[in-house]
């Protein structure tokens, strides 16, 4: 049930504005404190959109990593990685 | 006795307060609130009671009802920094009344749940940016889960409007009340199916014209039929927001609306409906 833990972290660059800044300054140390399995933490540092997306996370959610500018992520990459999903395959 | 003096479908798009801010009255948005809002202003309501789904801030997968009531006696947002930026509001709404329309929901069968100590999202506060820009007028928010599966049925929607009509109708004081309803049919946010270089998209635009229809011509029946969970989902992750607009029209006799029209750029529509 970690997908609960990536879900809560994407909120919470929403509401927590100094997670929000450590998230851009030094991401490894902002999501050290998760509990999250090493797949999801490679995933989210790599910022793999597509993977996050295959694991079951809300994309609303995921959206907020693009809309904060975090992980080096654009609206472009940001799409471009979605639609390396299977998830996104299998819905098309 | 209250009574039920308009109903609307209004849009929540974050940033269109800042749109219209933006680019004066004279934009496409700015002009379709206007068509709404004049007809609530002529309605004369002292309340709104709003059919809005949650984008996971008032509520998140630790605790995620179906139906919810806010009873309280004012609560607060914007909560999520809409896009261009949106001033945070403390707003009035109506615990005794709240509280009626959830122990009548109850009764009837509807398990609606109890929040009292909330914000609310955009979703809420954009439609009272537009419709009561000083954000007094007393709000009851009625949440539906339509973003997150399972969703409830439009049926079920439309039924538990039927019963908020019954309980508003049934309170004691000479409250006039609008009812809004408030969401897109066709929108997916940061999802697969946005536009590249955005976030997000509208992936089914005949659905809108069709749900469009249905409401132009009072088929509210077929509407719900067609409204099942697998249509509004393939219309993007928010295409379930449009169980608030189904559980607004529960609320009033004559589905025959007064305005209506799409904002297909967007995937909502603007509609007024005159009260019982």
């Amino acid at each position: 049930m970690s997908v609960y833990a990536l879900n809560y972290l994407f909120r919470e660059t929403l509401r927590d504005h100094a997670f929000r800044a450590q998230m851009k300054s030094d991401p490894a140390a902002a999501v050290a404190k998760y509990n999250l399995t090493e797949d999801e933490r490679s995933a989210l540092l790599s910022a793999d959109i597509g993977r996050l997306y295959d694991m079951g996370v809300n994309a609303f959610l995921m959206g907020y990593l693009c809309r904060f500018e975090l992980l080096g992520l654009t609206p472009e990459i940001y799409y471009d990685r979605i639609h390396t999903s299977k998830r996104t395959a299998a819905s098309k | 006795m209250a009574q039920i003096v308009g109903a609307f479908a209004a849009p929540h798009t974050p940033f269109f307060p800042w749109r219209v801010e933006t680019e004066g009255s004279d934009c496409q948005t700015a002009r379709l609130f206007a068509e709404i809002k004049k007809r609530f202003d002529a309605a004369r309501p002292d309340l709104v009671v709003i059919f809005d789904t949650d984008h996971l801030n008032t509520f998140f997968f630790d605790n995620l009802p179906i139906f919810a009531v806010g009873v309280t006696d004012h609560f607060t947002g914007p909560n999520d920094e809409p896009r261009g930026g949106m001033k945070v509001h403390t707003i009035p709404s109506h615990a005794g009344l709240a509280a009626h329309i959830r122990r009548q929901g109850v009764d009837a069968g509807f398990d609606l749940a109890l929040v009292q100590d909330f914000s609310v999202d955009h979703s809420v506060a954009v439609p009272l940016y537009f419709l009561t820009p000083d954000f007094r007028m007393p709000t009851i928010p009625i949440f539906i889960s339509g973003h997150v599966p399972p969703l409830p049925s439009a049926r079920r929607c439309f039924e538990l409007g039927r019963q908020v009509r019954l309980s508003i109708e049934s309170w004691k004081e000479p409250l006039r009340v609008a009812i809004v309803g408030t969401g897109s049919f066709s929108l997916e946010v940061w999802g697969p199916k946005i536009k590249r270089g955005t976030s997000d998209g509208v992936p089914a635009p005949e659905w809108v014209t069709q749900v469009c229809r249905y409401l132009e011509n009072d088929q509210i029946d077929a509407l719900i039929e067609a409204a099942t969970e697998k249509r509004m989902l393939a219309a993007g992750s928010a295409g379930g927001e449009l169980l608030n607009v189904i559980a607004m029209l529960g609320t009033i006799d004559n589905k025959v609306p007064e305005f209506i029209a799409p904002e297909m750029a967007h995937g909502h529509a603007y509609g007024a409906w005159k009260g019982n």
